[in-house]
């Protein structure tokens, strides 16, 4: 056995991490391989699990599990479920343990459990388990250097943004937030080294997606997501525990109590999970108050119960194709992820719908954590850069302008990171203000859609109406996170806009949880802010050496002085203790390495472009006609005879 | 911008669909934000950009209303609402009549209906693509693309046509995206 001798330089690593419904995971790459981090027990599989004891502290995992029939109101189960959900969302009103405290007014619109006397956001609940998981990565790697974080691709955006607000809460840097379904064909697809059109369904504890996409030599292109956020076997869990309460013939005040409650969903669940091997299934009755000791449940009932849960995946499948512009046939394959996908009336439906058996050689339980460790190397640099996901946004962007229809800006499966521009005008005269709401989904009227934000363009200048000029620019960035600018075009007239999301939380809350969750309050955030800056002048420092080594030849004249000057103020700068110095060094050879950049970017961009030109020439010799002139950027690329 | 300039490929409407997501993938593996994750900001903000533009230009090609568009405006055609000849009224009656058509079988959740009239509105827009691919080629000069002008009208509708029908078929389906 090998001994792994500590080393205080040992650079950070980063880390994936599958934030589940049901568990959640963490996973890094070790000698080229992803592997996922065991605990003590050698156990995987954290169980998505947060407790708060009297004195409001969290434990988390197996041991929160255990007091969740004792303490149901106190033990949040299954807390995805609840991410980026304003306080009278649907999921608030389902048969659960829980207490809700109530919007507050003028605060942000938030479930809130109540317990303990305090209030907890599914954020910060999520970061409790995310801490978990990073202390867990700590006992093997020592330094954790940023995270990519899992998410279901069809997360709208106030969802994906309470993710990576648990991220910060947890003291990680998010690197990215990678959808669940990519993440797991980014371990099928490096550990079969198959080509090929494939869908990915995804059936976990919460939540379902179904992913079409291409691989092609390392280049992960998603073609088409759909799915559904509020689906899954907890879904099922709640199917069968109805009929236990029919079956124990117990009265609705009965039925309510928050440890029944509990104590039915985990019979549910254990019973489902019976019926996974078995035709029938027995659970203790934890009531004690039915005629048997035992509950007893069948698969033929089972699969009756969750037919039309099942059904609804179904739908989206088919959409998914269609948008793809693809027929099942011509699908290389399908993989399933999650664990819901063991429910044998789902692998049956899957191989309809597809009309094949689906792979599942990959545990897919662990398949996503995998991928998630894969990209976190990558994307720190560590990695060989072999692959690249290219992923879309899972649900169209839009304004809702006059009598509250969606002007659609940026269709579905749109390839992200992307922008769009919708342009409006004033419905009165001397309109001075301009009411801008954002919607996600794919409905006609934005009643119907998700609501992301609203704002109020404020101070354009007085004129008759229609002849302002309002354009509302969306940017989509890789993680699927929406910015929002707009202005009025024709004054020119740039409003600095303020958005507030219309659900979770807002910067500023972040912000001050933040400090709460800090101990030492400012001591501990100047030490942060340093290790910060220090990782990122060790990150640029390495790359820009890099890129000197590699390109010398594309540098000017005095421009490698320049650029080793910088660099050696960036190194003294590391040296000492004052980040806002670290960060002026960073910025300088910025700077000064700016044009080297730019030559390096447009041959990259050159050679792509020429690289593909031969190919095809050598597929099929053609001769361009006049004006094919198909190396159009190239007048604007420093060719190599510049050197 | 001129997305086939952008990609690097033929300026033709008769485009093969596998070069524009071949040059899609080769640029993006070239300029993708990931693979500048260690750079220093203004590089990691030159990349992005570069790549919006590279995921514009693909989306624009795949799309024959946009792709085109984008030959008009290389040939020096002006495009877009008013510039562009109105459409006749005996193509606007008969559009308008589809769209009945197609309300009504949505109404009668008569799903052969939609398949048909879609059926039939794709092969019409079949026609006007393939008018399309032999008018705009790279050698076509300016007076030979301004009468093809019509039939860029006529794709509009027709995408807005099947675009409908992609709506009522997901009522049918009862998909929701409605959550909250």
């Amino acid at each position: 056995m090998l001994l792994e001798i500590f080393d205080p330089k040992a650079p950070p690593r980063a880390i994936g991490i599958d934030l589940g419904t049901t568990h959640s995971l963490v996973a890094f790459v070790r000698d080229g391989r992803p592997e996922v981090v065991a605990d003590c027990d050698g156990e995987r599989l954290l169980p998505s699990v947060v407790h708060y004891d009297e004195h409001g502290q969290a434990l988390v995992g197996r041991g929160a599990r255990a007091l969740a029939v004792e303490h149901p109101r106190e033990t949040l189960v299954s807390v995805k479920r609840f991410m980026g959900r304003g306080a009278d969302d649907a999921e608030t009103r389902v048969r659960s343990p829980y207490t809700f405290a109530p919007q507050d007014a003028g605060g942000p619109n938030t479930v809130r459990f109540a317990l303990r006397g305090k209030t907890v956001t599914p954020v910060e609940a999520s970061a409790e388990i995310l801490r978990t998981l990073k202390r867990l990565a700590e006992d093997e790697i020592r330094t954790v250097g940023g995270a990519v974080i899992t998410v279901p691709a069809y997360f709208d955006d106030a969802q994906r943004q309470a993710t990576k607000d648990a991220g910060r809460l947890a003291g990680l840097e998010v690197l990215r937030l990678l959808n669940e379904p990519t993440a797991a064909a980014l371990a099928y697809g490096l550990d079969k080294k198959v080509n090929g059109t494939f869908a990915v369904y995804d059936l976990g504890g919460g939540t379902f997606d179904i992913t079409v996409l291409v691989l092609d030599d390392g280049v992960f292109q998603v073609k088409a997501t759909g799915g559904d956020s509020a689906l899954g076997g907890d879904d099922f869990d709640r199917a069968i525990a109805e009929d236990l309460i029919g079956d124990l013939g117990l009265d609705a005040t009965r039925a309510g109590e928050p440890a029944v409650v509990r104590a039915l969903l985990d019979a549910a669940r254990a019973l489902k999970h019976g019926l996974t091997e078995h035709d029938e299934a027995t659970v203790a009755d934890p009531t004690g108050s039915g005629t048997s000791k035992e509950l007893r449940y069948t698969r033929a009932r089972l699969d009756a119960r969750i037919a039309p849960l099942i059904a609804r995946t179904g739908v989206a499948c088919r959409r998914a194709l269609r948008d793809a512009g693809l027929e099942a046939a011509e699908l290389d394959g399908v993989i399933l992820v999650g664990g819901s996908t063991r429910v044998p009336a789902v692998k049956r439906f899957v191989a309809e719908v597809f009309g094949r058996e689906a792979l599942a050689d990959i545990d897919p339980d662990q398949v996503v954590a995998l991928g998630a460790a894969v990209q976190a190397d990558q994307l720190s640099g560590q990695g060989q850069n072999e692959v690249l996901l290219l992923d879309v946004l899972p649900l169209s962007l839009g304004i809702a302008v006059g009598g509250g229809v969606v002007d659609k800006v940026l269709p579905r499966n749109t390839t992200i990171p992307t922008t769009a521009r919708g342009t409006y005008t004033t419905q009165e005269d001397k309109q001075t203000g301009f009411d801008i709401h954002v919607v996600q989904g794919e409905r006609e009227l934005a009643g119907d859609n998700r609501s992301l934000a609203r704002f109020l363009l404020k101070g354009i200048p007085p004129m008759a109406a229609g002849l302002a000029k309002l354009e509302v620019t969306f940017a989509v960035d890789a993680d699927g996170l929406l910015t929002v600018h707009a202005r009025e075009a024709t004054t020119g007239i740039e409003q600095v806009v303020e958005v507030k999301p219309s659900y979770g939380l807002d910067d500023e809350t972040v912000e001050r949880m933040l400090l709460e969750a800090i101990d030492h309050g400012e001591e501990d955030l100047a030490a942060r802010r340093l290790a910060e800056e220090r990782m990122e002048a060790h990150r640029l420092r390495s790359a820009t050496k890099k890129a000197i080594d590699t390109d010398a030849h594309l540098l000017e004249a005095g421009e490698q002085v320049a650029i080793e000057g910088a660099l050696a103020e960036v190194d003294a700068a590391a040296a000492g203790v004052d980040p806002t110095r670290i960060h002026a060094a960073l910025d300088a050879l910025d700077r000064a390495s700016k044009p080297f950049a730019q030559r390096r970017m447009d041959r990259a961009i050159a050679q792509a472009i020429r690289g593909r030109a031969v190919d095809d020439v050598a597929a099929n010799v053609t001769t361009p006609g006049p004006g094919s002139d198909s190396n159009g950027s190239e007048g604007s690329v420093p060719s190599e005879a510049r050197h | 911008m001129d997305p086939f300039a952008i990609l690097g490929v033929e300026p033709t409407f008769a485009l093969d669909l596998k070069v524009v997501e071949k040059a899609h993938r080769d640029l993006s593996r070239a300029l993708h934000p990931d693979k500048y994750g260690s750079a220093g900001a203004s590089e990691r903000q030159m990349a992005l950009g570069k790549v919006i533009e590279v995921n514009e230009a693909a989306r624009a090609l795949k799309d024959p209303v946009r792709r085109a568009e984008a030959l008009f405006a290389r040939g020096g055609v002006p495009v877009g609402e008013t510039e562009e000849p109105k459409p006749t009224p005996d193509f606007l009656m008969d559009i308008l009549e589809q769209r009945e058509a197609l309300s009504d079988a949505s109404d009668a959740k008569d799903r052969s209906a939609i398949a048909k009239l879609a059926a039939s509105i794709r092969a019409r827009m079949k026609t006007a693509e393939e008018a399309l691919g032999s008018a705009l080629v790279p050698s076509a000069a300016v007076e030979s693309l301004r009468p093809q002008l019509p039939r860029l009208g006529e794709l509009r509708y027709y995408r807005r046509f099947l675009d409908e029908v992609q709506i009522q078929i997901d009522r049918l389906d009862g998909v929701d995206s409605r959550e909250a």
